[in-house]
């Protein structure tokens, strides 16, 4: 593997830090609103 | 194996050449490959005329030729499969941050969360996730120019706008 493969590889994990970070946040963000739906569908009264 | 099929007649010429064999040698290097693995393949003189063939692109060597090219050049066909999978490995990261979300789409589910009070996270939390996935995201642009420019082309695409 040549310096730039290696380098390659580098960006690519970092990248893939960033976007798994980028869908952790917005996981979070979705979930609170999937909190607000929940409760009103399961809650008979 | 699948890199190999795609190995063009130029590159078992350079394979070649990068050894500093001459034809002649080529063919006792891929008779001795087959005697390795007790194969049966064509006489000196035989693969003497074939190896021009394949390298100008004229002939492609059919498999078992194909398979004693990557016995011999290991190394080098090692490097492309590596290469191969690189390619594809780009293919998913391209694909991968396209379907990320866009900052406006951030920017709304940050609203909408912010529109009524959490008990498990707080108005700051929220500014702050919103605050840290659109950094993620500049970053993962930042990062895809400097893949574009390691790569020297647009091989890998455009994520954000």
């Amino acid at each position: 593997m040549s310096t730039r493969d290696d380098e390659i590889r580098r960006v690519v994990a970092e990248l893939d830090a960033h976007m798994a970070a980028v869908e952790a946040s917005v996981a979070a963000l979705k979930a609170l609103l999937a909190d607000d739906e929940a409760p009103g569908q399961e809650d008979p009264s | 194996m699948r890199a190999l099929a795609d190995v063009t007649g130029e590159t078992l010429r350079s394979w070649r050449e990068s050894k500093g064999w001459d034809v002649p040698r080529m063919a006792r290097e891929l008779r001795k490959a087959a005697r390795d693995t007790g194969e049966d393949v064509a006489a000196h003189h035989g693969l003497v005329k074939m190896i021009p063939q394949w390298e100008r692109g004229g002939r492609a060597p059919r498999e078992r030729y194909r398979l004693l090219y990557l016995k011999v050049f290991e190394d080098m066909a090692g490097g492309m499969a590596a290469g191969a999978d690189l390619v594809m490995r780009l293919a998913e990261i391209r694909s991968h941050a396209a379907s990320l979300p866009a900052p406006d789409e951030i920017r709304t589910l940050e609203a909408a969360a912010l529109a009524k009070p959490r008990k498990t996270m707080t108005p700051a939390e929220i500014r702050a996730r919103a605050a840290e996935a659109i950094i993620h995201l500049r970053e993962v642009a930042a990062k895809i120019a400097e893949l574009s420019a390691l790569l020297g082309d647009d091989a890998v695409g455009e994520a954000e706008s």
